[in-house]
């Protein structure tokens, strides 16, 4: 069982030790492009004039997330952020990886819409992360009104930072219930292994 | 001019310059989701559960 959550409600949650002390603020989530694992959150500073920090905390350093504090051990958790990020034109700045706004495309060529948030699954023990769908914007072609929809991931991901390409099947999964979308995500992802294997045996 | 209408010139100044900088701080604090290229890319070609 996990718990699904919208990237959204990460952000700004402020970064604790179990000393008490506050090292910063989540600014942004980083996920692997190949298998969609939550790896890092960057660090933004606290307070009105407070900007990035340069900083990250790695998942595995995470001790506990809930919804009013992310909590690590203490400071030596927190490392320099190129430390978690590539070098292939991802940066903490903003530099092009951000899957926020980008537009969610089929294997087909349509136009799904444009992502407005990221569904995360935390595993029930909180060993692991992962991207598991995302909140887009539908686009007007679907037909489907104004109204955000949450869409299914597989588990292997095809992404970059201006187009994420999903299975055109995605589309048959649309929800705006995010208490179903575990539900959907499986049934989803269940379709996409059975012709594997029939096709083996 | 009054010395009073200069006082008020550098308050308006001040307070469009302290909000300024306020403003560039929260957009550059404001958070993303950022796809990181280096890390497991390998994936799970089977698009299998984990």
């Amino acid at each position: 069982m996990s718990t699904l959550l919208r990237a959204s409600e990460l952000a700004k949650l402020p970064v604790v030790t179990f000393a008490g002390e506050v090292v910063g603020q989540i600014k942004d989530i980083v996920y692997a492009a190949g298998g969609g694992q939550v790896n890092a959150f960057t660090l933004a500073g606290r307070g009105l004039f407070a900007g990035p920090l340069r900083t990250a905390v790695a998942w595995s350093s995470v001790v506990g997330l809930g919804p009013d504090a992310l909590v690590i051990e203490d400071e030596r958790d927190v490392v320099p952020d190129a430390d978690v990020l590539s070098a292939a034109g991802t940066s903490a700045g903003g530099g092009g990886g951000d899957v926020l706004r980008s537009r969610v495309l089929t294997d087909q060529g349509t136009a799904l819409g444009t992502v407005s948030d990221v569904i995360i699954g935390i595993a029930g023990s909180g060993s692991q992360a992962d991207v598991i769908g995302y909140e887009i914007e539908p686009a007007e072609t679907l037909g489907r009104g104004r109204q955000r929809l949450l869409i299914p991931l597989p588990d292997t991901l095809a992404a970059s930072a201006e187009n994420l390409i999903v299975p055109a099947s995605a589309s048959q999964y649309l929800t705006d219930d995010l208490a179903r979308f575990g539900a959907a995500v499986d049934s989803f992802r269940a379709q996409l292994i059975a012709p594997i294997t029939g096709g083996s045996q | 001019m009054q010395w009073w209408v200069w006082l008020i010139l550098v308050v308006v100044v001040l307070a469009v310059l302290i909000g300024g900088f306020m403003a560039v701080q929260a957009r550059r604090r404001a958070g993303g989701v950022i796809i990181n290229d280096a890390s497991d890319t390998a994936g799970r070609p089977d698009g299998g559960p984990r």
